[in-house]
């Protein structure tokens, strides 16, 4: 020890043992700097809605490898579990995420009734939850602090198609619907009826239909008999789809217009033909054609990537993703209550246009599509189906919020 | 009529082989889709629907022999997990060859549209498939109840035993009735498909109503199956005129309500 005497070593030393108390006394400090945030997609890759599962991933990937995999010089590690389409198997594994693999921002599932039940766990849980669907109780009766609603209100659905729809055919004022029986079916029925009365409505019929149902030749011949002048559809997926085919079989399209009220567009509007397609009216919270730059260039990458353009799902989950990262950005912070924080009040022009989180009830209030089927010879490719022929973002009216009390952490 | 014709393919399977063929739905969707890429392949309708049926009998019969017949000396439980198996593979396999999207499929154009009957316009395709459903049936029942293999493979469901003792292959015999099960229910896949279009979860939804059909009409019983068919669809086509949220409920209450009284089934023995 030619330069160093003993006061030098023993600064060195003290200089050296206090780190390494800092180091094995304050352990969740230096392990949250290299922390990397876990994102989970509980998507339904078996059961019903298995189709949808991968292009759910899809979008999800898709808006996270934008970001490179980081957020606020974070990794960001992405994990995925299988909902089944069913409350059970999706609570479990997405608290097998949480406890395990510490994942504290779930995106998803694909199924309302599923929904509500991982919006309990993410409540339990303490961790951020966002999802897409037709329930209007994550941002109503059963709203709580951890989960937000990314797809519009079924009053913002109900009003754009109604009053969009009645423009262009104000004469027919006689509606035959047929409701898909769930949730998801009685709230977009009770707001269609709602402002159906503005426009002097008559609904001469209201069929409501098991989920899962495939023989519509019954409904169909009752919606015929009720003579319509209109038949209004809420319902989704393969449901819509097979009931679309039967209306169009027993002649009632294209004769009468048939309005999809909530539909995937791109994902259920390729299941129809042309023929089939003629004179269909469809609601839908995206459609690939939506004008916004976002829009532009997710349909873009994902065209080059996947061949054909996103429908709703792949669309949903890129959108979530993205307003999640956007919290991340405003919180500055990736923890859970910082973000939700910076969600609530956050206004983004986004994937679908001006895009608003309402803080007191995290229902994102945003434009809603509505879409009119080309007939064949105005198709300009396999996939033209549709053009957008108006948007609308009416919010829930305060007299029908069943959101109280957002509630506390 | 679909229903009956259904049911009447899985009882026969059922009956004869002593299994529930769990891959039967699978059969139906299989039938459907090999219409759709008939018809792209041969551009006629009428030539694919001749065709797919007897594509799904071929797959059958291949089933029977290379997946089923090894299987008979393990036990009925090995069968019953092969055709369970059977049933993901196929279901699996119709994703992979033609994708996880639906699609339709329209009707010949001489069937597209309908008949004004005054009181209701009826879908063209929809009667003809009432028509055609209704002799496919009376043409297996006619087979089995005046031909001799059909007398053999009624036989077969009443004592295999004694069929193989009086010198008949028994092994033939199961192989025959599993490919006419199978064709059974890929004509009414094949038949469907212009109504409900195709997507690779077609086969589950008619599994279950196929497996009531077989226990309201009794198992192994043909006759059975075939009024099983017809009380089921009635059921439901009455029930969803005044309450259309139990046009499902509806089918399995009427087996439950039916097998209270006679456990058996309709027309039952065993």
């Amino acid at each position: 020890m030619s330069d160093l005497n003993r006061r030098d070593v023993l600064k060195l030393g003290a200089v050296g043992a206090a780190g390494a108390v800092a180091g094995l006394g304050f352990p969740a400090v230096v392990r949250a700097q290299a922390k990397e945030v876990v994102m989970l997609g509980i998507w339904p890759f078996t059961g019903a809605f298995s189709d949808v599962g991968p292009i759910l991933d899809r979008g999800m990937k898709m808006a996270l490898e934008e970001r490179g995999m980081k957020i606020l010089g974070k990794p960001i590690k992405y994990v995925t579990r299988d909902s089944a389409t069913q409350a059970g198997a999706s609570t479990r594994r997405v608290e097998e995420a949480v406890d395990g693999e510490g994942a504290k921002f779930v995106i998803g599932p694909w199924s309302s009734g599923v929904a509500l039940a991982v919006s309990e766990v993410a409540k339990r849980k303490k961790v951020l939850h966002y999802f897409s669907g037709g329930t209007e109780d994550i941002s109503g009766a059963r709203c709580h602090r951890y989960s937000f609603q990314w797809a519009a209100s079924p009053y913002t659905a109900a009003k754009t198609v109604v009053d969009t729809f009645m423009k262009a055919n104000p004469k027919a004022k006689r509606w035959h619907l047929l409701v898909a029986d769930y949730a998801f079916g009685w709230s977009v029925e009770k707001y269609i009826k709602e402002v159906g009365k503005t426009h002097g409505l008559e609904f001469v019929g209201a069929d409501r239909h098991p989920l899962g149902e495939r023989e519509f030749s019954n409904y169909v011949t009752k919606a015929a008999g009720n003579k319509p002048d209109v038949v209004a559809m809420i319902n989704f997926g393969l449901d819509a789809v097979t009931a679309a085919r039967e209306i169009f079989n027993f002649g009632l399209t294209p004769k009468l217009p048939l309005i999809m009220t909530w539909s995937s567009g791109v994902e259920e509007l390729v299941q129809l033909t042309p023929e089939i397609r003629e004179n269909i009216w469809v609601g839908s919270n995206f459609y690939y054609t939506a004008d916004t730059p976002v829009a532009k260039e997710f349909v873009k990458s994902y065209q080059a990537k996947f061949g054909g353009p996103p429908g709703y799902a792949p669309s949903a989950a890129y959108g979530m993703t993205r307003m999640m990262l956007h919290g991340f950005d405003k919180a500055k912070s990736t923890e859970v209550p910082d973000v939700i924080k910076a969600l609530e009040g956050i206004e983004v022009n986004d994937l679908v246009g001006r895009m608003r989180v309402d803080a007191k009830t995290h229902q994102t209030l945003r434009p809603f599509f509505f879409m009119r089927c080309k007939s064949k010879s105005a198709m300009k490719n396999p996939m033209d189906f549709a053009d957008i022929i108006a948007t609308g973002d009416t919010p829930l009216p305060a007299e029908y919020a069943a959101c109280k009390d957002i509630g506390s952490f | 009529m679909l229903y009956a014709l259904m049911g009447l393919g899985l009882s026969l399977i059922t009956g004869v082989l002593n299994i529930p063929n769990f891959a039967h739905g699978a059969l139906f969707a299989v039938g459907a889709y090999f219409l759709f890429s008939a018809i792209h392949a041969v551009g006629n309708f009428w030539l694919a629907l001749v065709l797919a049926p007897v594509g799904v009998a071929l797959l059958g019969l291949a089933i029977e022999y290379a997946g089923i017949r090894p299987l008979y000396a393990a036990g009925h439980d090995y069968q019953l997990l092969f055709t369970f198996g059977l049933s993901l593979i196929l279901g699996e396999g119709i994703i992979v060859v033609w994708g996880p999207i639906g699609f339709s499929q329209l009707p010949p154009s001489i069937l597209r549209g309908g008949l004004d009957l005054g009181f209701i316009f009826y879908p063209k395709y929809r009667l003809f498939v009432m028509v055609m459903a209704g002799l496919l049936v009376l043409s297996t029942w006619l087979f089995l109840e005046k031909t001799r293999y059909g007398a053999i493979m009624r036989a077969g469901i009443e004592n295999k035993e004694m069929v193989s003792l009086l010198g008949i292959d028994i092994h033939r015999l199961f192989t025959a009735a599993f490919a006419l099960g199978a064709y059974l229910a890929g004509i009414a896949g094949a038949l469907t498909a212009p109504i409900r279009g195709l997507s690779p979860s077609m086969g589950v939804d008619m599994l279950g109503i196929a497996f009531v059909v077989v226990a309201l009409g009794g198992l192994g019983n043909l006759l059975g199956a075939i009024a099983a068919g017809l009380i089921i669809g009635v059921a439901q086509a009455v029930v969803a005129l005044y309450w259309t949220e139990a046009s499902v409920a509806v089918i399995f209450a009427v087996m439950a309500a039916i097998l209270l009284v006679r456990p058996q089934g309709l027309f039952g023995i065993r």
